[in-house]
């Protein structure tokens, strides 16, 4: 039991949150499957145009592991495999019957749970086709069956913007979410952390059993997986470590209970752009953006699956990523200005103090996906700092990589990192410089470096 | 504006790859986005981007600098009309020292300018911002009655070996407008020291303050030296004395410094270290002062902030976040070693009487290595905590 006040960094006060009300809604027509969204995942394709799948029936599987699967959330016909660059496979899309039907599983009874060993719950999982819902840091990839974890983290808060609220989902649904807990506990010999946020009310995060509890509070990122993990149980070089979204632990305990794949997912509905829309959707996994946002046409619009800082621009006609449980829509930028660089600034948003608008009284502000300049060498090496609450040196860090310095960047911590930590300075820096892909660059040379 | 952004993307198309113009595409995307805030947009995440940019950053210390630019013209043409005994109108001095000045700020940029521009084109970088300081910088630390040659060759040594053989802007490790103003001052000493060149009148002589402390008699005071020699405390911290153009008057840099720390543009550690280093050394020297020392012994801190380059130095130059120390901890050593040498070098090195620019161009060579003992650090924190396990 811990509680941790986390001061550096910064909450981006967008317009457009999302209402806190539960809307169901209606099957979709057609649902996705999308390989690109499982890191570490290389896919090899378990069905073909036209077949007839089940809910929980095997969409791919990994060919490093092949008892990694990925399933089918809906039933239906298989209508499109969509493939990219070196045949890469981008997306499985399918054609959804309306009824549901669903591979039927082994089902457990609450207290038995707790009885079961680590290789029937790894079994359990890998065959319940859920095992990806569990990843591993460093290097945010698919966690392999084969290693031991030092300890699990449970991702049940998210500070970034906009970001659903955890502990709303989460209420009411202490049953499932502690089945889920006491599977994760199954698994490891090490502990389980549930971290959430300060001031949670819902059962299933204060009344949690069998795990060490964490509470953390600040501004952004303050959620993030690492800057639990960080401050909780720090990743020297050889530690693994697994995490898993709070929603994803609600489905692992809805599959030991009811031996059916879940496919519920509660997505927060947000972005100025996405108006009338803006509530707690629920669907399924895989679901397409524009069902959510009721068929909307929209124009001059960036629709992401995930947030402003660490989403993907999936356009109109995409689906939800598998690990996101967000929506954003915000209006395209692009405007150029007349000497905007002299102008006072009065409606700019920034986080330095160089225009207008910092002195104003702060209030929700309406962001494009405008850069707001060009790319320059980086100048200002101290504006960093104050947004990364990790005991990071993220100027020398990034130094470190650009030099292609692998050695002296795992000393610089880069392995407690991910990109997702570094959002923030790429969104306040003045050179424009887009650290996280640094970042992301970095681990992706040490991880191969390492697998050789 | 429409017509201007249709206009640009007209003549931009020139610029385009594979058209004829295509090499000088850096100037034409500095035109481009001087006169028009750019349109791009984000392509991965994060897709929203704070509104600040270096263009914002750089004009930033510009209107920071613009007290010191202001107080420059009219100081100059003060010290003309000091010089020659006539009674000139406030307009009168402005417009005087304006003449004089005006010159070398465009001399510093064109010169200037014209490297930043080649190195661009060859290396297919785009033109960078910084310039606009380093050129206007440079200019406010010249002596007013420079030659002009002088000044262009300065900048050129200062742009190219002070930054862009180093890799260009934030990679050089020296200040590229003082590696300039130190060039000018070691290859032309008669023009940029001594007593006669800082009013721009034929013949006329006049030590600065701190000509007139380190020449005083031993065992005198330092204050009534600088009486004697008609500098008050007052002229020196508003700025009614000879010296470089831009730095002769304390008043017009903390009104930068203002702005600077308002802005968040400049790091407040360094400028305090350096006044914390500056008062602990000259504070040193005070106590150890004898009947037979240098004047310079007895002369209070807050004097030696006041006179030559010191208030400039530390808040302008010594900033540079490029070239100095780039940790917090590393900022305060920096900042407090360049306040203690300065004072070592104004009273203990009889050859030049006034040291900030020294100081200065010396902790940007050490600034890397403070950080690197400071990043030490953190490793060795990272490997204890593996091993306590």
């Amino acid at each position: 039991m811990g509680s941790f006040s986390i001061q550096k960094g910064r909450d981006i006060l967008l317009k457009g949150a999302a209402k806190k009300e539960i809307v169901t809604i209606p099957l979709p027509k057609r649902v996705a499957v999308q390989p690109p969204d499982f890191n570490g995942l290389s896919s090899r394709l378990r069905v073909k145009v036209d077949d007839h799948v089940k809910v929980g029936t095997t969409i791919f599987s990994d060919k490093g592991v092949p008892e990694i699967q990925v399933a089918s959330p809906a039933s239906g016909k298989v209508v499109a495999v969509n493939r990219g660059d070196k045949r890469a496979l981008l997306s499985i899309v399918i054609e959804t019957d309306g009824r549901q039907e669903a591979e039927s599983r082994p089902k457990f009874p609450r207290e038995k749970i707790r009885t079961l060993s680590k290789a029937e719950i790894t079994d359990v999982l890998l065959k319940g086709h859920l095992w990806p819902v569990l990843r591993r840091r460093p290097f945010s990839k698919v966690a392999d069956p084969h290693l031991k974890p030092k300890s699990i983290f449970v991702h049940a808060m998210n500070s970034e913007p906009l970001a659903g609220d955890v502990d709303f989902i989460l209420q009411g649904r202490e049953g499932e979410f502690q089945a889920g807990l006491d599977v994760l506990k199954g698994l490891t010999d090490g502990d389980v952390h549930l971290c959430y946020a300060q001031g949670a009310t819902s059962k299933a995060l204060t009344q949690a059993a069998h795990v060490q509890t964490h509470m953390f509070s600040g501004p952004h990122p303050a959620g993030n997986v690492s800057t639990h993990i960080h401050y909780v149980d720090p990743i020297n070089k050889g530690d693994l470590v697994w995490y898993v979204e709070a929603q994803d632990v609600l489905r692992i305990g809805s599959l030991f209970l009811s031996g059916v794949y879940p496919t519920e997912r509660i997505v927060a509905v947000t972005g100025e752009g996405a108006v009338h829309h803006q509530v707690y959707a629920k669907t399924i996994v895989g679901a397409p953006l524009s069902s959510l946002l009721g068929g909307m046409t929209l124009q001059q619009m960036r629709c992401l699956s995930g947030s402003v800082l660490s989403g993907r621009d999936v356009g109109t006609g995409g689906y939800l990523r598998f690990y996101d449980s967000q929506v954003t829509v915000i209006p395209e930028g692009g405007k150029r200005e007349l000497l905007g660089w002299l102008m006072p600034g009065a409606r700019k948003y920034t986080f330095s103090r160089t225009f207008l608008s910092s002195f104003l009284p702060q209030r929700e502000v309406s962001l494009d996906s405008g850069e707001h300049g060009s790319h320059r060498a980086i100048v200002l090496n101290h504006v960093y700092d104050s947004l990364v609450p990790l005991d990071i040196m993220t100027y020398f860090l990034i130094k470190a990589v650009l030099a292609g310095n692998v050695e002296e960047a795992e000393q610089l911590g880069i392995l407690e990192c991910d990109e997702e930590d570094f959002a923030l300075c790429t969104f306040a820096c003045p050179s424009k410089t887009d650290v996280g892909k640094i970042i992301r660059d970095g681990l992706a040379l040490i991880d191969k470096k390492d697998s050789v | 504006m429409k017509f201007v952004e249709n206009q640009m993307k007209k003549i931009g198309g020139l610029f385009a790859k594979g058209k004829p113009l295509e090499k000088f595409f850096p100037f034409f995307e500095a035109i481009d986005t001087f006169l028009l805030t750019p349109g791009t947009r984000t392509k991965k995440a994060p897709f929203v981007r704070d509104a600040v940019d270096l263009k914002r950053v750089m004009v930033s210390v510009i209107i920071a600098l613009i007290p010191c630019i202001l107080m420059g013209f009219y100081n100059t043409g003060y010290q003309i009309q000091t010089a020659k005994g006539l009674e000139y109108s406030f307009w009168g001095c402005f417009g005087l020292g304006l003449a004089k000045v005006l010159p070398i700020i465009l001399v510093s940029y064109a010169a200037g300018g014209f490297w930043e521009a080649l190195f661009a084109v060859v290396r297919k970088h785009e033109i960078n911002e910084g310039f606009l300081v380093t050129g206007i910088l440079y200019a406010l630390i010249l002596p007013p009655t420079i030659p002009l040659w002088q000044v262009a060759v300065g900048i050129s040594f200062g742009v190219v070996i002070g930054k862009e053989i180093f890799g260009g802007t934030g990679m050089n490790v020296l200040n590229p407008a003082l590696t300039a103003r130190a060039f000018v001052f070691f290859a032309y000493p008669a023009q940029m020291s001594g007593d006669a060149v800082w009013a721009a009148v034929d013949g006329f002589s006049r030590a600065t303050p701190l000509a007139v402390v380190a020449t005083a008699q031993k065992g005198t005071s330092a204050i009534a030296a600088l009486t004697d020699a008609g500098y008050t405390f007052k002229d020196m911290f508003l700025g009614f004395i000879p010296g470089s153009i831009g730095e002769t008057s304390a008043l017009a840099c903390l009104l930068g410094l203002g702005f600077l720390l308002i802005a968040g543009v400049a790091s407040w550690r360094v400028v305090a270290g350096c006044a914390v280093g500056l008062t602990a050394m000259s504070l040193v020297f005070f106590a150890f002062r004898g009947e037979n020392s240098m004047a310079f012994f007895n002369l209070p801190p807050y004097w030696h902030m006041v006179m030559g380059g010191f208030a400039f130095g530390s808040i302008f130059m010594a900033t540079d976040p490029v070239s100095s120390s780039a940790t917090e901890t590393g900022k305060w050593i920096y900042g407090i070693l360049i306040g203690m040498l300065v004072v070592l070098i104004r009273m203990v090195n009889p050859a030049y009487p006034e040291g900030v620019m020294l100081a200065i161009l010396f902790m940007n060579v050490f600034a890397p290595l403070i950080d690197h003992f400071i990043v030490q650090q953190n490793i060795k924190r990272r490997r204890a905590r593996a091993t306590a396990k």
